[in-house]
């Protein structure tokens, strides 16, 4: 009786036991779908746009053969180079593309042919001609970009549509073919791409301008951060009284943290371009929004470090008879330093991706110019990605992809860093 | 720019303040340190100081009013004519002699008046840096010889020198505390200008949202309705899809990273999690836009439902994605904060380790973790990138996510890019919506970080 | 680790961090300003940058700096006063308003500079996935108007339709989703003058209210409904056909210049049985069609450099003449005389009056 009771519990046991294995079993493959699942999304993302964007780094060039007439160029051989510069390039890639097509006469045709190469063939031809002046009167074979429809057509993203009414129309879609066969069109390393400023042609935009903006606002969020940020977290953690006054900085320090950033935009708007009238979509105003916006995150990464500096070492230096201000700059400060910088680096990274408040201070523009100076106009990378985001020429969509994977190369080199610093100098005590 | 050559003579001129000041100390004291208060550095160091911070205030002090006297200056030299006209126009032809001063003439061929000011413009930037670099260099001095004269093997240098560092060091503080009251500030006032003309209560149970009012009196526009009812709905609702997919898959990535993954795959999912934190938001901005929200709409379409193509969907599926690590770190940090004692007991008694983390862990672990989800949603609701490029413009009332809606962040970039008029209340509407936000994630950092806070202190 | 690195860095960092503040200080006062500032249309603002980029690659001056603020909102702007900080130069897909004039009299500018630049068609798109609509403006009217007459008398009723087939029965079975522009943009200001005032007008008693109550008239005729029905998309016609192509149930209104270019995405409704093709907006057939302008201050042509080059890059033949690369964008070019006047208007800066 007693036997059989104890054995029933057995099995009831392990009955139960096996659904409990069950559910572990679940709970276990539950747990790693979810990372797989965070994982794969991560996959998506980076494939996506790799997908999208790698054809962006090859441009299609088409060779024409250009004679740079003295009669349209400088009717007077003066050689004057205000005369040089004015002279209509266009007209002689024109004429170069008539010749290459001769019997394409109505207005409608014309348009077709000359929107086969880019509107900057006329600008690389006037560069050609002011930095050699001996060209003018002689023929030369130059490669000059295509339109960015026939880039996108060469790249294979777009279909020549029959009934004229796509974006490449059956005669320019033999021209093209005429090209290939004649071997007048190659794609080459699209070096515009991070050399050019912005443009509204899709081949001749550029990153140029955006990474130097970039670098610029970096500068200035660099600069004013980081010794901010650690000696304001110096303070906090080893110096300040612990009163109303503190605890007061540190909730707020602990709140900016997590307010939105956007919000920082509007700060920025109103105090520094309203207030302090600092020039709109300038790297200053940018730099100095993003220092407010990224201090928090670098003054709390440093109090970290600071605390994993166990007492010992400052009470050794005490105890020598050092003064507080000298154990601490001495001895724990350095041993802090790693981590800070890992903070800073960290910091600089989101810095470098934030978007959001740029666009209430002005940096939204359309600018061409490479900025020289953190006075110049300018925008940043990732607004450049968003305005490019938006524009309706299909071969941004490329571009915009392509300057996100240059986006993201600085970030994971960044971030590289950061792990490497870690790494290196990290102390276990 | 010829001031950093000025910045540079300073800092050379304190390094030899500190080499003299230490120096000095020495011979003070024959060479035998131990009669001196503080160390020889202390002393080059304190000399180094005399030197440095008199000049640099200078510097900023001269910097600061330069730009204004020099232009004043030329003003006045102008014919009277001119100086008499107004303000504005008065910019312009300084402008223009800037322009002129600096060989990037308009014409070919400008007035003499004008030629005359950009010479004396220029002549009196060179007599200004002149007479700065004497000024900043004579400060330099003075503050060498002052310090120098103070050296005495009584003096407590370091005392001072640390005293100077201190300083420096609280004000650096208390730049997070003006961060802060610039931000209220800035929001509060324009906000205030703005609930002059709307209603507060309007604003904030208004069931409608129309701000693009007429901007001229002869034009006909919007009514200019500022309710922002459909704005939290359409916020509240593509944050709560986003918390739909990120505390699941998080806290779920939490619990197996810390309960049952081997030390060599934490070492390599961790990081790659914390990489979909480091994206930028644009990033994910462009992937909703152009991958998520096509995709949604196809399967939208084959299967008979009408997914709008901005849908709340798109965007808060790809703002869970944002948000995973968030969650995940977070609760990482919450779960490994619960002492293995509990968990030994629990296993101790038989129990399985997904038993221990239902029943013992994550009971334990309760208060931090909502304190963790609490923390995302704000930063869910804050978050701009995302919702700009991918969610609509349409502010409606809707509780289905397959329909475009609008968020504040949204609202606040529509409003406030291009149009830039500070005295229509459609621009001001944009800070009071900043303000609002402010007001929201502020309210849940508060409780949140309040929430872990006393939540970490139970097991410390 | 070695100790005194750290501190070292830090002390550098210090420095540096004093060498860069004077640097910031002189932002604060007043830095000259030597590149055009251009605000105004969205409709004309792919133009206007294709202009400036070329106008900054072929000269000595800097490429202007140009926003898309609505030509309304550029125009406010653009009368703010005279100075560095105002815009030199507005676009506008409309001409300045009488009102505006005097606002930019009231604050000092007393001499604008106008100059037309081609034409342009506002269009009814949408996705080429979809059925291509044939629609009167009576249509457009009733279908995208705040109130509508009720059929019983000379009343109105809010605005009852749900879907075009509910306007007309002749028009497809969808529900009625149009992006346009909001009230800062003239293509909107366009769009109300000849399309809902074009299909209003078609009611005679309506018509008939211009004369005894024009207020009212222009209130009827304009005001746009506001229950979702209509989606004011923003300063920004290039998202607008971004989100034609991904939703085929959408129409937008825009400029045909975007049309033009995305061509092989969006089709443009045949409106009063008129197609809009570059011939039937040049010949004036097609009903929708108006002018575009910019407008100089000459109180900063002769101040900010460049001024002058840039009107003349932009009224030259290789830009907005016949085979210009303006055309090429979609620009839909004046006649020649027309053409010559406003580039001797330009070239003298010839004051513009009303």
């Amino acid at each position: 009786m007693i036997r059989n009771s104890h054995e029933a519990r057995l099995e009831l046991i392990k009955a139960g036991l096996k659904r409990r294995y069950a559910k572990e079993k679940i709970f276990r493959a539950v747990g790693i779908s979810a990372i797989t699942a965070a994982l794969i999304m991560l996959a998506i993302l980076f494939a996506s746009i790799t997908k999208n964007g790698y054809s962006a780094f090859q441009q299609t060039f088409i060779r024409l053969d250009i004679f740079f007439d003295s009669q349209v160029i400088d009717p007077d051989s003066t050689g004057d180079p205000t005369v040089l510069s004015q002279a209509d390039y266009g007209g002689l890639v024109k004429k170069a593309l008539r010749d290459m097509f001769p019997g394409v006469g109505k207005r409608r045709e014309k348009r077709d042919l000359y929107s086969l190469v880019s509107p900057g063939a006329a600008f690389q031809l006037r560069k050609m001609v002011m930095d050699a002046p001996g060209l003018v009167g002689t023929r030369q074979a130059v490669w000059v970009p295509a339109d960015d429809d026939i880039d996108m057509l060469v790249k294979g993203y777009i279909r020549a549509a029959g009934d004229g009414s796509g974006r490449i129309s059956a005669r320019k879609a033999a021209w093209v073919k005429s090209l290939v066969s004649k071997g007048a069109i190659e794609k080459r390393f699209n070096t515009a791409f991070f050399t050019g400023g912005d443009s509204r042609e899709p081949e001749l935009a550029g990153i140029g301008g955006a990474v130097a903006g970039s670098l610029y606002t970096m500068l200035v969020t660099l600069i004013l951060s980081f010794p901010l940020g650690v000696a304001t977290a110096v303070y906090l953690e080893e110096f300040a009284p612990k009163n109303i006054w503190t605890d007061i900085i540190e909730v707020n320090i602990n709140n900016l943290a997590a307010v939105p950033s956007i919000v920082f935009g509007l700060l920025g708007l109103a105090v520094f371009l309203n207030f302090f009238g600092l020039p709109r979509s300038s790297p200053l105003a940018g730099g100095l929004v993003l220092t407010l916006m990224t201090l928090p995150t670098i003054i709390i990464a440093s109090r970290v470090s600071l605390q994993s500096v166990p007492p010992s070492i400052r009470e050794g230096a005490l105890s020598v008879g050092a003064s507080r201000m000298q154990a601490v700059m001495h001895h724990v400060l350095p041993l802090a330093l790693p981590g800070m910088l890992t903070g800073t680096i960290i910091g600089m990274a989101r810095a470098l991706g934030e978007t959001a408040p740029l666009l209430m201070i002005g940096m939204v523009a359309f600018i061409v110019d490479i900025p020289a100076g953190i006075f110049d106009k300018a925008t940043v990378l990732p607004v450049q990605i968003y305005l490019w985001a938006d524009s309706p020429e299909r071969a941004f969509v490329e571009r915009t992809s392509a300057a996100i994977i240059v986006l993201l190369a600085f970030l994971l080199i960044m971030n590289a860093l950061a792990v490497v610093f870690r790494k290196k100098f990290e102390q276990r005590w | 720019m010829k001031y950093p050559i000025l910045i540079v003579a300073v800092l050379i001129l304190s390094a030899v303040g500190f080499h003299a000041g230490r120096r000095r100390s020495f011979k003070a004291v024959d060479g035998e340190i131990r009669r001196l208060h503080s160390l020889p550095g202390y002393y080059g160091w304190y000399v180094a100081l005399w030197c440095a911070l008199p000049a640099v205030m200078v510097l900023l002090m001269w910097l600061a009013f330069q730009s204004s006297v020099i232009t004043s200056l030329v003003v006045s030299g102008l014919p009277p004519e001119i100086q008499s006209l107004p303000r504005e126009r008065l910019s312009l032809i300084v402008n223009d002699i800037m322009n002129l001063a600096r060989g990037n003439a308009v014409n070919a061929s400008p007035d003499e008046f004008l030629l005359a000011a950009a010479r004396h413009y220029n002549r009196l930037k060179a007599t200004a840096f002149l007479a700065l670099a004497a000024l900043v260099m004579s400060a330099c001095a003075a503050g060498l010889g002052f310090g120098m004269r103070h050296i005495s093997p009584a003096m407590r240098a370091r005392v001072k020198v640390e005293r100077v560092m201190k300083v420096m060091m609280a004000l650096c503080s208390t730049v997070a505390i003006f961060t802060t009251i610039g931000i209220v500030l800035s929001v509060v006032f324009e906000a205030a200008r703005f609930f002059n003309r709307i209603p507060p209560a309007d604003f904030l149970f208004g069931l409608q949202w129309s701000p693009q009012m007429a901007i001229r009196k002869d034009q006909v526009g919007a009514s200019g309705l500022f309710g922002i009812v459909p704005l939290l709905t359409g916020t509240l609702m593509i944050s709560a899809i986003a918390m739909f997919v990120a505390v699941p898959i998080g806290l779920m990535a939490a619990v197996y990273m810390s309960e049952y993954a081997a030390e060599r795959v934490r070492t390599v999912v961790k990081p790659l999690l914390e990489i979909l934190a480091g994206i930028p938001t644009v990033v994910y901005g462009f992937f909703a836009a152009l991958i998520v929200a096509p995709f949604l709409r196809d399967i939208g379409g084959r299967i008979g439902l009408d997914v709008s193509s901005e849908s709340a969907l798109a965007a808060g599926l790809v703002m869970g994605i944002m948000i995973i690590p968030f969650v995940s770190s977070l609760s990482d940090d919450v779960i490994n904060a619960v002492p293995q004692s509990l968990r030994d007991a629990s296993l101790a008694i038989g129990a399985t380790t997904s038993e221990t983390v239902v029943y013992v862990v994550l009971p334990a672990a309760l208060p931090g973790v909502i304190g963790s989800i609490l923390l995302a949603v704000s930063r869910a609701i804050g978050e701009t990138m995302i919702v700009v490029m991918a969610a609509g413009l349409t502010a409606r009332l809707t509780a289905n996510p397959l329909e475009a809606v609008t968020t504040f962040t949204v609202q606040i970039v529509t409003l406030l890019i291009g149009d830039q008029e500070f005295d229509s209340p459609k621009t001001l509407a944009a800070f009071a919506l900043g303000l609002v936000l402010f007001i929201i994630t502020l309210c849940l950092n508060i409780i949140a970080l309040y929430v872990v806070r006393r939540y970490r202190e139970q097991y410390e | 680790m070695k100790r005194p690195s750290g501190a070292a860095l830090l002390l550098i960092l210090f420095a540096a961090a004093t060498v860069m503040m004077p640097l910031l200080a002189p932002a604060a006062g007043a830095a000259g300003r030597d590149y055009i500032s251009i605000v105004g249309s969205s409709t004309v603002y792919p133009f206007a940058t294709v202009v400036a980029e070329r106008f900054g690659k072929t000269t000595k001056f800097k490429t202007p700096k140009v926003e898309a603020t609505g030509s309304g909102g550029g125009l406010k702007l653009f009368c703010s006063g005279i100075g560095v900080r105002y815009p030199d130069i507005t676009n506008a897909s409309r001409r300045i308003k009488k009102s505006e004039i005097d606002r930019c009299r009231a604050n000092g500018v007393k001499e604008i500079i106008e100059i037309k630049i081609g034409y342009d068609g506002i269009v009814l798109a949408n996705s080429r996935k979809a059925e291509r609509m044939n629609i009167s403006r009576k249509d457009i009217f009733l279908a995208l108007a705040k109130d509508v007459p009720s059929g019983i008398g000379e009343s109105l009723i809010p605005n009852p339709y749900k879907t075009w087939s509910d306007v007309n029965p002749a028009l497809p079975d969808i529900s009625i989703e149009v992006l346009g522009p909001p009230p800062t943009s003239g293509t909107r200001d366009a769009f109300a003058e000849l399309a809902l005032q074009g299909g209003c007008r078609k009611f005679g008693w309506i018509r008939a209210m211009k004369k005894t109550d024009k207020e009212r008239y222009k209130a009827v005729c304009e005001a746009v409904r506001e229950d979702g029905a209509y989606i004011e998309a923003g300063e920004n016609d290039m998202l607008i056909v971004k989100k034609l192509e991904a939703n085929p149930h959408a129409f937008g209104i825009f400029g045909f210049s975007f049309l033009d270019q995305n061509a092989d995405r969006i089709q443009g409704s045949i409106i009063d049985g008129v197609e809009p093709t570059f011939e039937n907006i040049a010949s004036g057939r097609y009903p929708l069609a108006r002018p575009l302008y910019f407008y100089v201050k000459k109180a900063h042509a002769e101040m900010i450099p460049g001024i002058k080059e840039y009107i003349r890059e932009f009224t030259s033949e290789k830009a907005w003449g016949p085979e210009g690369y303006l055309i090429d964008k979609g620009l839909i070019p004046m006649p020649d005389s027309e053409r010559e006047k406003f580039r001797s208007d330009g070239r003298s800066l010839r004051n513009f009056s009303m």
